[in-house]
């Protein structure tokens, strides 16, 4: 499928924007998710970006900035996905292990961009001591917004463009392959769940893990009535927690939340 | 409490507004410095209005090394603007910055990381993957309700009430985080058999004659034993290669696409 110019320009204005909103604003319209609709209705098949985006998200919801460290770039990752599963008709699923590589190399190209804004804080040092200061930090901020939004919006057009080439040999492929993709699709969901289990998973929140997993699985239950029943749970906990201590007197020490977390 | 305060609430609003883009200038040296000098400076501007040399020292002092969970960074700025509105010593208000980051950077990532994204992306994914344009539009204003509630109503509770505040926050932690994490593994376990899809292509054939039966080995005999059940597994095994054998998720992404390859190429899977 042969992008328009306009279409490209557009793809690559929305992927300046997710950039910026990837680390300032954090609305988060820069997941998968809303970018798969945005970016379907863009390249004209909104269903294919928002079922691509939708099955994005679930493979990098552990893709967060936990304790500061960058994770695989959400952004490009979800616009290489989406771009290639619309310019190739591939199952969504199977456009995504295409994805992954570009969201890998977007992740190294961020660590380099970071170290080379570093001379910028001397300027902004030196501007202070010249009495200018107020404006250098303004400045030096939009400045910094600006040039994510230029690195981003290039690396998405680069994409595009390639994309078109790109999906038109990914529809050549054997279909073991392009099958191959979607099931590993189906299965890269577990990577971001395991992402979150590794920071909140103690031996003893083994139960709750078991008790999602049987309300759906048994009951067909909705996530949002999960969720609920999870809150309940956990103020249920909070309250016997706060009860116990007070009967322990008020000198108890709280060393017992230490895991988890 | 409110009688002689500098800063109204628009000023507190305009700061709260900035710390938004707390990471446009971040870097490897000061990471979020600029950024942060960039959210309090409307009340420096207020606190030092008409002293240039002390609002340069300001700026200097705020343009050290500064790194905190960007969704939570209103509760520090609450209390460093109360502090230099009240002339305390620099120092302790370097001590007070450096404190809290750390704590704050805890909280901040089981609130947001662990409980509100997981929940509020799962939710618009499911309704996502039907092709319903409703799915990412729940996520946004659930997710945002939430962000902006937490990073505005701190802004302002943290200016009136400081230090205090900050103290009370310290011991409910420990009690958040659990309560967090219970929350993020049952949503996890719900989305293990929600999401993760994994099926046995295998089929093979039983008895002879007129006797003779296709047996499907995912829906005959493993959904037999529980539906899900490989999703679980699996899941769990990742879990284990990414928590116990420090594997990188990246590492572990191309593994699995090769696996997936391959075993559609057997047609196992």
């Amino acid at each position: 499928m042969e992008f328009s110019v306009i279409q490209v320009v557009l793809v690559m204005i929305w992927t300046g924007l997710c950039g910026i909103d990837l680390f300032d604003g954090l609305f988060h319209f820069h997941r998968p998710l809303v970018s798969g609709l945005v970016l379907g209705w863009i390249l004209g098949d909104m269903r294919t970006g928002l079922i691509t985006g939708a099955t994005l998200e679930l493979i990098l919801l552990g893709a967060v900035p936990v304790g500061g460290a960058q994770p695989p770039n959400v952004v490009i990752g979800g616009v290489a996905g989406i771009v290639l599963a619309i310019s190739s008709r591939l199952e969504p699923a199977a456009a995504i292990g295409v994805a992954i590589p570009f969201a890998v190399f977007m992740q190294a190209l961020i660590t380099l961009y970071f170290t080379a804004f570093v001379p910028v804080m001397h300027s902004v040092d030196s501007a202070i001591e010249k009495g200018k200061g107020e404006s250098a930090v303004v400045n030096a901020n939009l400045f910094g917004m600006f040039t994510l939004f230029v690195l981003y919006a290039f690396v998405a057009g680069i994409i595009t463009i390639g994309g078109t080439a790109a999906g038109n040999a990914l529809q050549q492929l054997p279909p073991f392959i392009s099958n191959g993709l979607g099931v590993a699709g189906g299965m890269l969901t577990a990577v971001g769940l395991a992402i979150l289990l590794k920071i909140m998973f103690a031996p003893r929140y083994a139960v709750y893990l078991a008790l999602g997993f049987i309300l759906v699985t048994f009951f067909q239950a909705p996530i949002l009535a999960i969720a609920g029943i999870a809150v309940i749970i956990a103020m249920i906990e909070f309250y016997l927690t706060n009860e116990i201590s007070n009967l322990a007197g008020k000198n108890s020490k709280k060393g017992e939340a230490s895991d988890g977390i | 409490m409110a009688s002689n305060r500098l800063l109204t609430s628009s000023d507190l609003n305009k700061m709260a507004f900035n710390s938004l883009f707390l990471q446009a200038s971040f870097n490897y040296e000061r990471m979020q410095a600029c950024g942060w000098a960039w959210s309090i400076l409307p009340g420096l501007q207020k606190v030092y209005k008409g002293n240039p040399e002390k609002m340069k020292d300001a700026l200097r002092r705020h343009m050290e090394f500064f790194n905190v969970h960007p969704f939570l960074v209103t509760p520090i700025m609450g209390i460093v603007i109360a502090m230099e509105e009240k002339n305390e010593d620099p120092e302790l208000i370097r001590a007070v910055k450096v404190a809290t980051m750390g704590p704050l950077g805890g909280i901040g990532d089981a609130i947001f990381w662990f409980t509100l994204l997981p929940i509020a992306a799962s939710l618009g994914a499911g309704f996502g993957l039907d092709g319903n344009p409703l799915g990412p539009i729940i996520f946004l204003v659930l997710f945002n309700v939430v962000h902006l509630w937490i990073r505005f109503g701190f802004m302002h509770y943290f200016y009136n009430f400081g230090l205090e505040a900050f103290e009370s926050l310290k011991s409910i932690t420990a009690h958040f985080q659990k309560a967090a994490s219970i929350i993020g593994v049952t949503v996890v376990g719900a989305l293990i058999a929600s999401f993760v899809r994994l099926s046995v292509a295998l089929k093979f054939n039983v008895g002879s004659g007129e006797n003779l039966k296709e047996v499907n080995v995912q829906t005959d005999i493993i959904d037999a034993v529980m539906p899900n059940l490989l999703p679980l597994c699996f899941t769990l095994g990742i879990y284990y290669l990414i928590a116990k054998k420090n594997w990188t998720p990246t590492r572990v992404i191309f593994g699995i696409i090769l696996f997936g390859v391959a075993m559609s190429f057997l047609g196992i899977l």
